[in-house]
């Protein structure tokens, strides 16, 4: 009994990952058919989450800065506080950031989504360790918010060198001694329908046979000694970066947007420190 | 409606107080608070924008770069074709010139056959003078006296090419065979195409895309009619074949000398053995002891030098002188005896020759049809990519994995 209560709340406080986990996973494994129709969805969503948490962020410096350099009664302070323009910034920039997420989540081999999902947990194990560490110095109204920012790129980081490192054992296709034409033309997948995110699909896979062919036909061609090819790879493959990168960012995006909604989070006065502890318990 | 100034030191989260009004700057307050739908509409927005965006780019990459219609003439007609149906079209140009020889074949089957039997027919025609000849007194002793100077496979051999091949004038209907062959064919083959040309048409005239702005793109043009016309001469190889026709059997036709020899090998092959044999018959028993102890043994078979010839020649001469009274009785029953079953070999050696002749024709048939489909099918796949062209073949690997790839280098550096 006392098992299932924990269960539940675990899933009650950390559903809103797994949700957004699964959405994403379901969406990119679905059939391309189904994945067409709910591109658009899932974009927003994936653009909703990563905007709540990089807004978050960015106000978080903005608040900074404005302490620092204005007087309180200054009403620069209200105008610099990050309005339509910060929004709109960061809602184009994590829309394009969805993009690259969900467009290389598609082409994502099967046997690296384990990677994604464990990052989850470790991205809150990490985050709850590093919220007791930060709580003796941060102020506890910001706590949850730097938490935040101050996990998220090392996780992204982590996240990404695990990508890496499967990438190094997994499968490529062969392409030494083909022309690049040929390469992509043998190689690519073709997709006829599906308009855009066909399309999309198909530029993000030609750019990672790019990405395979040189290295592949430069190891080959030019002897490279085991060092330098290593390197050159690691460089390479860490493009892939992006990845777990716009990743680690939705993951915390929309735990953002979770403690935002059950909690009033932002605001520049002192008034609302007691909420706030509520929020740095949980 | 209280100001936003107001409502951002209120802490009014959770009442709706100041997010109706929307004509605040949007501070940060507001947008986390009416976070709730308003984010989301801005991210859906932002999102359908950009999608409009790039599908715009979408269409236009698609238009200018991608270049879908492929315009392709046949027969005169200039028909645009999207992808799929051009890959159709691909196919059945592919299929249909893989079929061409097949019908090129069936077209020149009877002609060739005719003009075979009609250039034959002068052979055949002269075996039985030849044979007359051959089993004439004057005939008969001229073997012999060949048989006994030693050369005779030869100069039997210019005798079949005088008496029969020449006679006959196979050599110049051979020739003229070749060149008219030569001629067949290239109308044969205009006709292939042009029925091949005829049946694409009618098969993909309909699925023709009618637009107007498709001359605004300009799609690269695969013009079927000038590549047949490219790949005909190359099939033809008109210079080969003038000079196949005039200087001899360049491409394995059997003309002239060749033919003799070809005759000689089949039908009297032996006709050193037989030439003996047949002399040895007429000549009787005893003189037949003779011979075969004396010289013409050794004149025909053995090289032993003059003096053996000499003795040979001296022993023959004595033998006949004493022979001559019963020698054209023997002659006949010899003929009688001979003729047929060597009749049937020179007409088994003639018929050989002609199917020498029409496998050298066929051969050329299906050389200038297969010629014609391989030209017209790597034209036609020029113009798109074709993946899986080069699939089979080569034994490459086709997983390269990384680590696996490195430490094979490392192996030979240690």
């Amino acid at each position: 009994m006392a098992r299932r209560v924990r269960v539940r709340r675990l899933l009650h406080r950390h559903g809103h990952l797994a949700l957004a986990v699964l959405v994403l996973l379901a969406w990119s494994l679905s059939s391309n058919d189904w994945a067409g129709v709910l591109f658009l969805p899932v974009w927003v969503l994936a653009t909703q989450l990563i905007v709540a948490g990089s807004l978050e962020a960015a106000r978080l410096r903005r608040r900074a800065w404005l302490g620092q350099y204005l007087r309180d009664n200054s009403p620069w302070r209200r105008w610099l506080q990050g309005g339509v323009l910060m929004v709109l910034r960061h809602q184009l920039v994590g829309a394009l950031l969805a993009l690259v997420l969900l467009v290389d989540l598609r082409l994502l081999p099967l046997s690296e989504w384990p990677l994604l999902l464990v990052a989850v947990p470790v991205l809150v194990l990490a985050r709850n360790r590093l919220r007791r560490r930060l709580s003796r110095h941060v102020v506890a109204e910001h706590l949850p918010a730097v938490t935040r920012r101050l996990v998220t790129l090392p996780a992204a980081a982590l996240l990404a060198l695990a990508l890496v490192l499967a990438a190094l054992w997994l499968p490529q296709p062969w392409l030494i001694g083909l022309g690049w034409e040929e390469a992509i033309a043998r190689h690519l997948p073709g997709g006829e329908g599906r308009a855009l995110l066909g399309f999309f699909e198909r530029l993000a896979a030609s750019a990672e046979l790019t990405r395979q062919w040189a290295m592949q036909n430069a190891v080959e061609r030019f002897h490279l000694a085991t060092p330098v090819a290593m390197l050159g790879w690691l460089v390479l493959l860490l493009t892939q970066g992006a990845v777990a990168w716009a990743y680690v960012r939705l993951l915390v995006g929309a735990e953002a947007l979770r403690r935002e909604g059950r909690v009033p989070l932002t605001v520049p006065s002192g008034d609302g420190a007691p909420a706030r502890d509520r929020q740095a318990g949980s | 409606m209280s100001s936003s100034g107001e409502a951002s030191t209120l802490l009014s989260g959770r009442t709706p107080v100041g997010t109706s009004d929307g004509t605040s700057e949007g501070t940060s307050d507001h947008a986390s608070r009416r976070g709730g739908w308003r984010g989301w509409a801005l991210s859906a927005l932002v999102v359908l924008l950009l999608l409009l965006v790039f599908e715009a780019g979408h269409r236009v990459l698609e238009a200018r770069s991608q270049a879908p219609l492929y315009r392709v003439i046949v027969a005169g007609e200039s028909l645009t074709l999207d992808a799929e149906t051009h890959a159709a079209f691909s196919r059945d140009l592919t299929r249909l010139a893989a079929e061409a020889e097949a019908t090129l074949a069936e077209r020149m089957a009877p002609w060739s056959q005719a003009r075979l039997e009609q250039a034959f027919a002068p052979l055949e025609a002269a075996v039985p003078g030849y044979l007359d000849w051959y089993f004439s007194m004057g005939g008969s002793y001229l073997r012999l006296a060949m048989g006994i100077a030693g050369d005779q496979a030869a100069w039997l051999e210019a005798q079949r090419h005088e008496r029969l091949v020449e006679a006959s004038g196979i050599e110049p209907a051979l020739a003229d065979l070749q060149a008219d062959h030569a001629a067949r064919l290239a109308d044969e083959q205009q006709a292939v195409v042009e029925a091949m040309s005829a049946r694409l048409l009618e098969r993909y005239a309909p699925r023709s895309v009618a637009d107007a702005d498709i001359e605004a793109v300009s799609p690269p043009a695969f013009d079927l009619d000038s590549e047949m016309q490219e790949t005909l001469p190359a099939t033809l190889d008109t210079r080969r074949w003038r000079s196949a026709a005039l200087g001899g059997s360049s491409l394995g036709l059997l003309a002239g000398r060749p033919l003799a020899g070809r005759l000689a090998a089949s039908a009297a092959g032996q006709s050193g053995r037989m030439a003996l044999r047949a002399l040895a018959a007429r000549l009787g028993a005893g003189a037949a002891r003779s011979l075969a102890s004396g010289g013409t043994a050794a004149a025909v078979t053995a090289p032993t030098g003059p003096g053996a010839l000499m003795v040979g020649a001296a022993t023959t001469a004595v033998g006949l002188a004493g022979l001559v009274g019963g020698e054209f009785a023997l002659l006949k029953l010899q003929e009688v005896r001979h003729r047929p079953a060597f009749e049937a070999r020179l007409r088994d050696g003639i018929v050989e020759a002609r199917g020498d002749v029409a496998r050298s024709l066929e051969g050329a048939v299906s050389a200038a049809a297969a010629r014609l489909a391989e030209g017209l099918e790597s034209r036609s796949e020029e113009g798109e990519r074709m993946p899986g062209k080069r699939m089979p073949g080569d034994a490459i690997p086709d997983h390269y994995r990384i680590l696996g790839q490195l430490k094979r280098p490392a192996g030979p550096d240690a």
